[in-house]
């Protein structure tokens, strides 16, 4: 028994205890306890620094062995998965799982369907070989689809669009495996890795759409983005913070094995597109660019606080990949480090946006407002969160995005850096907007008694809150990791110190940053506070504007199209060509398949078995 | 140590006087005679000894907290001449993004005074960031681009390396001057002042603003104005050989946009993103095809 195998037998433990005692109140703490163990082991493994770790469980399928193991790289998104499925899993257990049983779903079902992501998400990120990569992939494919059903009603019609595209995507990474295992006659990394130099530009590029593109749909990616919003913003509370923070990642775990592990980016630069002067680098860091500009601005014109939030988790997506196709040392790390800081981020944001839908029962950003003096903790919790998300400092995000920018200086792309840029104003507009309609402006006069979100839920918030502002000011010890990732990867490690990034041409330093903003913010509470007569506060309710009383029953509150002005320009540019996509290629699926069903029956059914075992063979023999 | 302490003071000072200047710039313009030299120093003074002062909330009093500790944060990332204070811990990246720290706390000030007016003109003035940031951060890439570095001590020593022939300005005029039409619009003055509504009363971010509050926001405005023209004259101007020339080149750098200011009437925010994006971003796009090809 390997540590692995320890680590891996608790996640399935884990699995086993919430299906049997999920029912029961203490389940939610006993899951807590157990995500905390599993975090020691992987601890405890040392694959981080260490050698890789294997797990003494192989199997071997037909002649292909299929074994696990974990590197560097897997230990980062492993530690990164379980820590979520720790802090979703805290969130759940007091009061949240208490009003979940009484609004009628089963919180059994809720414990089991996360723990199954964790244990799942943790076989992928083992997977030695392609083989058991394509089957941790479709395990996760799984789980994934089970946290997201478990809402029902919308949530369930959400979860059934991510089942096709993961289906069609998991039928595409088969093919690629297909190519692969023909051409090289083996699915292990090592074979693959040696043998895959010798592939001509064409199959490169084949592999790259096959098993690129099926990769691509579980991080959202542009095209394939349109099934996650919905997706993750339906799926309860916690589930959702969980999805949000760490899930689609697997996409990016699985595209870096490709890009960076396998192929390389050298190989990726080298390759051009037919008919243009871009190479296959360009191509992907360009779909990363527009993956972080069209779900940001998308995010701008939700009006539902989870839809907001899980639309720009599509956008931060494209950072990460465009950090990692930069691929020097700053951004690669960059990339990686985006990881972290977003899901930390992200399990943030919208965990305070379902305490608030805990508290007032909507999300609906046009039906709140004012909330600050009711929930103040909650409030600082999205606030640090929006900082974090829009990457300011001196927030986590920020140290990460820098990372970013910095990199596409230094290589001189200024059409990626300005698209970088462009998804971070929006940002910008569209949290200050999330913030404002939730906790400033008028408050409802439903709303007047509205209570702080329960402790239970409220911990868990402010430790992912501390961890966000913690890593913004000191990201030397995770830049530690990353730069240990970066050297399994045979990336060229980022030179980082405690504060930030060393860089004789212009470096970080979060240590001094952070301590001359909080230096000015006591600056300005002297000047404020100190000097001038004092203020006197009025009541939240008593407001006037424009020579009149704003009285508590009228409402008035600025929410809705927020940004009027920029829409007035950029509105018709939003012209949801994807959404047409979608719609044109699924009435064309149902056609196809009326017509097959309508031949099938009305012609002769033998004769149609028979064609089809022709075709069939006119194929495998071609 | 010392120099953090006395960047920003040197900032706050310089502020007032550029404040001073817009007004005499404005007088001169409309043919009159201006406030005396004191004057903007009196106003916050005043500003601050009001009686009435009415407060929303604490969000509301962090909010210009935040909006004049941001500012006096930025400003020690820019080098004065003998003073680097902590330009070398973080480049001309982190200084933009610095200065994003003022409108936010100045946005979540003014979205707690729950006035429908105050929230549109934050609607409008994070629609105008969006505009003018979009070729600021053109420019700040051309400039790191060029010089090969983030750290605004390394810009300012190879432009000085020179003379003028090797200042930004002579080495890179279309980028220099879309950074001049970027700051326009970040200063908020006209014709882009729509966002800050000075004229109107009843409507803008500062609809909520009174007594110290809006001597706070008079404190920031100081800094903005030296912070523009300050990173200004580094990225173009070659930074300050000595106190002297810096003085001249930051003054001479606000004098631009107030005089433009006073001539014009204003557009409306789309507008403004409309004309932003197009002009001075293509120029500084273009600027930059010359430095990379």
């Amino acid at each position: 028994m390997t540590s692995l195998d320890h680590l891996v037998l608790v996640s399935a433990l884990t699995l086993a205890l919430m299906l049997l005692f999920g029912r029961m109140r203490i389940a939610g703490r006993l899951a807590v306890v157990l995500y905390a163990v599993q975090f020691l082991l992987l601890m405890q493994t040392g694959a981080l620094l260490g050698e890789p770790v294997a797990s003494s469980l192989t199997l071997s399928v037909l002649d292909l062995q299929m074994h696990w193991r974990y590197d560097a790289l897997s230990w980062f998104f492993a530690m990164i998965t379980i820590g979520a499925g720790f802090f979703c899993a805290w969130y759940a257990a007091g009061v949240w799982q208490e009003r979940y049983r009484e609004e009628g779903h089963s919180p059994r079902l809720f414990h089991v369907a996360l723990a199954a992501n964790v244990l799942t998400m943790l076989i992928l990120l083992g997977s030695g070989d392609l083989l058991s990569l394509f089957i941790g992939w479709e395990l996760v494919s799984w789980a994934s689809f089970l946290l997201m059903a478990v809402g029902g009603g919308p949530a369930g019609r959400a979860a059934l669009r991510y089942l096709v595209y993961a289906f069609s995507g998991g039928m595409a990474i088969l093919a690629g495996l297909m190519l692969i295992y023909t051409q090289t006659g083996s699915l292990d990394y090592a074979r693959v890795l040696s043998l895959l130099g010798e592939l001509s530009d064409g199959q490169v590029w084949l592999l790259l759409l096959l098993i690129g593109g099926g990769f691509a749909v579980k991080m959202g990616l542009l095209p394939f983005h349109l099934w996650q919003a919905a997706a993750y913003a339906e799926t309860p509370g916690p589930g959702s913070s969980f999805l949000g923070a760490i899930s689609a990642r697997m996409g990016l775990y699985a595209l870096i094995m490709l890009l960076v592990a396998m192929l390389g980016i050298g190989r990726l630069t080298a390759m051009e597109v037919p008919f243009t002067f871009l190479s296959a680098r360009d191509l992907i860091a360009w779909i990363a660019a527009l993956t972080v500009i069209i779900p940001t601005y998308i995010a701008l014109q939700q009006h539902d606080a989870r839809y907001l939030l899980a639309w720009h988790g599509i956008g931060q997506g494209g950072y990460m990949l465009l950090g990692l196709m930069v691929g020097n040392a700053v951004g690669s790390a960059g990339g990686l480090f985006h990881v972290f800081t977003y899901g930390i981020t992200q399990a943030a944001l919208l965990m305070a946006v379902f305490a608030v839908v805990h508290r007032t029962g909507t999300a609906d950003l046009n039906k709140l407002g004012g909330l600050v003096a009711r929930m103040p903790l909650t409030f600082l919790v999205l606030l640090f969160g929006i900082i974090s998300l829009a990457g300011l400092p001196p927030m986590a995000g920020f140290v990460s995005k820098w990372m970013v920018y910095r990199s596409l200086v230094a290589e001189g792309m200024p059409l990626l850096f300005v698209a970088a840029v462009v998804g971070t104003l929006g940002t910008i507009l569209s949290v200050y907007k999330l913030i404002h309609n939730i906790f400033l402006g008028q408050l409802r006069i439903e709303h007047e008694q509205v209570r702080e979100a329960p402790l239970s839920m409220l911990l868990p918030m402010l430790g992912l809150s501390t961890l966000i502002f913690l890593v913004g000011v000191t990201p030397g010890p995770a830049l530690s990791w990353v730069a240990a990732v970066q050297a399994s990867l045979g990336l060229p490690p980022v030179p980082y110190t405690l504060g930030g990034i060393e860089d004789p041409r212009g470096g970080l330093d979060m240590l001094w940053l952070v301590g001359i903003l909080m230096a000015g913010f006591g600056v300005g509470a002297l000047i404020f506070f100190g000097l001038g007569g004092r203020s006197k506060r009025v009541h939240q309710l008593d407001n006037y504007a424009g020579g009149h009383f704003l009285t508590a029953d009228v409402r008035y509150q600025y929410s809705d199209n927020f940004y009027a002005g920029l829409m007035h320009l950029i509105g018709p540019w939003y012209r949801g060509a994807f959404l047409w996509l979608e719609k044109a290629l699924t009435a064309t699926v149902a056609f196809l398949s009326a017509v097959m069903n309508g031949f099938y029956r009305y012609a002769q059914p033998a004769l149609f078995v028979l064609a089809t075992a022709v075709a069939l063979l006119a194929l495998t023999t071609a | 140590m010392i120099e953090l302490i006395l960047m920003p003071l040197a900032a706050f000072v310089i502020g007032l006087a550029m404040v001073l200047m817009m007004r005499r710039i404005g007088a001169r313009l409309q043919r009159r005679v201006g406030p005396p030299l004191l004057q903007p120093l009196w106003d916050i003074i005043k500003l601050h000894g009001k009686e009435t002062q009415t407060s929303h909330g604490l969000i509301h009093e962090l909010g210009i907290v935040m909006a004049i500790g941001g500012f006096v944060a930025a400003v020690t990332l820019m080098p004065l001449p003998g003073m680097n204070g902590l330009a070398e811990q973080g480049g001309l990246i982190a200084l933009v993004y610095m200065m994003m720290i003022p409108s936010l706390g100045l946005a979540l000030g003014v979205g707690q005074c729950a006035n429908p007016n105050g929230s549109i003109g934050i609607s409008r003035a994070l629609t105008a960031m969006l505009a003018y940031d979009i070729p600021m951060v053109i420019v700040v890439f051309g400039v790191a681009f060029f010089y090969g570095s983030t750290s605004l001590v390394q810009i300012i020593d190879a432009q000085q390396a020179g003379g003028f022939a090797t200042w930004g300005i002579a080495e890179m005029p279309l980028l220099a001057f879309a950074g001049l039409f970027a700051m326009q619009a970040m200063l908020g003055k006209q014709p882009f002042e729509i966002y800050v509504a000075p004229a109107e009363i009843a409507t803008g971010p500062m609809v909520e603003m009174g007594g110290k509050f809006l001597g706070g926001l008079f404190i920031m405005q100081c800094f903005q104005l030296y912070a523009a023209g300050a990173l200004y004259t580094l990225l173009f101007l070659g930074g300050g050989e000595n106190w002297l020339t810096f003085l001249i080149k930051v003054f001479a750098v606000v004098a631009i946009p107030m005089s433009i200011a006073f001539l014009f009437p204003r557009y409306r925010t789309e507008d403004v993103v409309r004309l932003v994006w197009k002009w001075p971003a293509m120029i500084g796009l273009l600027g930059i095809a010359f430095l990379m090809y």
